[in-house]
């Protein structure tokens, strides 16, 4: 996890210096129309702020024990257990495709695609839902 | 429980528990499968099919702007429909094609491979970014079919051309609406692909161990997470300009068209780096395969990824210079930065190379004609970084040569070292080489007969997107240069078309691991079997395959 939250962080920081430097630079010389900019590279800082707040807590969570693809002398045993749940096939994420890009020509021709499209996406996502409810754990 | 054929010479395999549990139940096959997959290899290969139908498209499109170019005073297209190609030629190349087959189909595919994952983190979730990305295609080409033409501005639609007044018609909405869709596609790619890298990887595959590759993708998702919001956000706020009278882009009533640049090129110039960052993984992988070496300078390499991705934050109005309302020096500065890791990986990708032993095949031609064209591009690159030249080329024919150097001669000619470096592995049939090397031939030849011309025509003072000139300008001899190398260029890329339907169905039988590979993809079988990996090999280096073959040249590990 320990290079994972740092280069997160490193890249958090990059921005955050970017964003003082760039705007005390804006400041000196006198473009006080460039706000766009300055926006978006203090929102950049605090995404991946936020994301590092969140792995660096997931850190702490686990007591700092490294996990075994964290450890440069795990074996294969170590790894041994459920992974985790993945699915073979599913019907569903094409189905709320479908309602997503109808829903997004009511963009071009008008509100009545927008309808359509949320009643197929709606669907989809009660369909999915069911499907991960009936999984095993 | 799927049973894999043993390939012999493996002693890793027997007593390794079971990583997973594999899912019972029928395995759809054709259209149901194509519909329903939530493997990340059959989504990978869907990505990379439909970005490689939006190359052929595209580079359609090209041709009808270097057929009208090709004499002076030309009528093939009118200039309505030219705005069209050539708009439409940037926006699919980019959207469709260049960023989607490097970071969501080589990505989806090679990713979960390399690192020894089951699968993608959110495997469903992938898949509804593939959907969401194919209609953001359609919607996008569909324009072409409606009345007025497709979005017909330029791929990066500047204010206020864009607007309700200049651009009329669905064709504009549907390109809005077809952008901000594969924008979405890409944010769920890039947030699939960070959990994957993060929570999935193998026992003991620590993050200094996994493959150039893999990192350059995750800087690459980074990279995406940063851009593409953007992008969405600008796009929203040009259509509430165009449908609800919105003021944001119009400065006849206090709007700023500059704001629709800053905007943008705050996505676009992170997007070219998104653009070639997965290619240069590419052409790392496979120079390293094919010299049998380690990767020279692992950590360096990683290092100038991790700065390229943090320098081009700050470098997007670089494509502003002219407008006079941007900071000069900063941007200046920070671009001609940029040179300095690029630099490095070109170090590192000769040292790879130095004293290898060499095996001369297509994937290792394209990655060579990589780093030939990329560096030609990447000095085209700090050349126009400079305000001074760039106030004297800026909107020429010249930003035009060096753009496609770096993307075609860079990223797609890497594109194609992975199609042929990899295709043994997603299909188990090799391409054929002799027709390889003679579509590298032709490729070259076409694609420098092509591109070099136009920064000769750029330094004439030859304008972009001009759908005509005057016989009296000395463009003449140059501009049919540059198509009949288009043409040229055709067909090399379809005689590697013709290459893959040829060897899906009968190229020659490829077994797991044909060119003597080094990391975690040769493991398995070729194609990889569902969940890819019975059991994996001691990861001990980057390049555990190598290791497991080859116990006797075992990876020096010095770069803890």
């Amino acid at each position: 996890m320990k290079v994972e939250w740092r280069t997160v962080l490193g890249a958090s920081v990059f921005l955050g210096a970017t964003a003082l430097l760039y705007w005390a630079l804006v400041y000196a010389h006198g473009h006080p129309t460039e706000a766009a900019g300055i926006t978006a590279l203090v929102f950049s800082f605090a995404a991946y702020f936020m994301l590092f707040g969140y792995l660096v807590l997931q850190y702490i969570k686990r007591r700092r024990i490294p996990r075994p693809e964290d450890r440069f002398d795990a074996t294969q045993a170590d790894g041994a257990g459920e992974v985790g749940w993945f699915p073979a096939a599913s019907i569903w994420p094409a189905g709320m495709g479908l309602g997503m890009v109808i829903g997004a020509v009511g963009a071009v021709w008008g509100v009545w695609y927008l309808i359509v499209g949320g009643i197929i996406f709606v669907g989809a996502v009660i369909g999915f839902v069911a499907e991960v409810e009936a999984e095993p754990e | 429980m799927t049973v894999i054929q043993e390939p012999p010479g493996r002693e890793y395999r027997p007593a390794e528990p079971q990583l997973f549990e594999i899912v019972p139940g029928p395995r759809p096959h054709g259209l149901v499968k194509y519909l329903t997959s939530t493997d990340h290899k059959q989504i990978g290969i869907n990505y990379m099919v439909t970005a490689f139908i939006g190359f052929l498209f595209a580079g359609l499109l090209a041709e009808g702007i270097r057929t009208q170019l090709i004499v002076p005073n030309n009528n093939f297209v009118t200039e309505n429909v030219f705005n069209q190609l050539f708009t439409m030629h940037g926006t699919i190349m980019l959207f469709v094609f260049l960023g989607p087959f490097g970071f969501a189909g080589l990505g989806n595919y090679f990713v979960p491979l390399m690192i020894g994952a089951p699968d993608m983190a959110f495997p469903r979730f992938n898949a509804l970014s593939y959907w969401i990305y194919l209609g953001g295609f359609i919607l996008m080409s569909a324009g072409f079919l409606t009345n007025n033409g497709a979005a017909n501005f330029g791929w990066f639609g500047y204010a206020p051309l864009t607007s309700a007044i200049h651009s009329p018609g669905p064709g504009a909405d549907l390109w809005i609406v077809g952008i901000a869709l594969t924008g979405f596609s890409g944010i769920f790619t890039a947030v699939n692909i960070i959990s994957t890298i993060f929570t999935l990887r193998a026992p003991g595959m620590v993050m200094f161990r996994m493959p150039i590759f893999v990192w350059n993708q995750m800087v690459t998702m980074f990279l995406i997470l940063l851009a593409f919001p953007v992008l969405t956000a600008a796009m929203a706020l040009l259509w509430i300009d165009r449908h609800l009278n919105g003021r944001f882009y119009d400065q006849t009533h206090g709007g700023q068209p500059i704001l629709w640049q800053n905007l943008f090129w705050f996505f676009g110039h992170p997007e070219v780096y998104i653009l070639a960052l997965p290619y240069f993984g590419v052409v790392t992988e496979v120079l390293a395969t094919n010299s049998k070496k380690p990767v020279f300078g692992y950590k360096g390499m990683i290092g100038a990824t991790l700065s390229i991705g943090a320098l081009s934050m700050g470098v997007w109005a670089h494509h502003m210079y002219t407008t006079g309302a941007v900071l000069l020096p900063f941007f200046a500065a920070l671009s001609l930065l940029i040179a300095v890791p690029t630099g490095i990986k070109f170090f590192n990708w000769i040292g790879t190379m130095w004293r290898g032993t060499i095996t001369l095949n297509t994937a290792m031609l394209y990655s060579i004609g990589f780093l030939t064209m990329f560096l030609f591009g990447g000095i085209t690159g700090v050349m126009l970084a400079q305000p001074v030249l760039d106030f004297q080329l800026h909107n020429t024919y010249f930003v035009v040569g060096h753009f496609h150097y770096v993307m075609f001669g860079g990223s797609t000619f890497a594109g194609f070292a992975a199609i042929y470096h990899w295709f043994p592995k997603i299909t188990g049939r090799k391409l054929h080489e002799g027709w390889g090397k003679l579509s590298f031939a032709i490729m070259y030849i076409g694609f420098n007969l092509t591109f070099f011309p136009m920064h000769p025509l750029g330094l004439r003072g030859m304008p972009r997107r001009i759908e005509t000139y005057n016989a009296h300008m000395g463009w003449n001899f140059l501009n049919l240069l540059s198509s009949v190398g288009a043409y040229v260029l055709a067909m090399g890329v379809l005689i590697t078309v013709w290459n893959i339907f040829r060897s899906y169905r009968k190229g020659e039988i490829a077994g797991d691991n044909p060119w003597d590979g080094q990391t975690l993809e040769w493991a398995c079988s070729s194609p990889p079997p569902d969940h890819n990996f019975e059991s994996l090999p001691p990861i001990r280096s980057e390049r555990p395959v190598w290791d497991a073959n080859h116990p006797d040249q075992l990876t020096e590990v010095g770069h803890r």
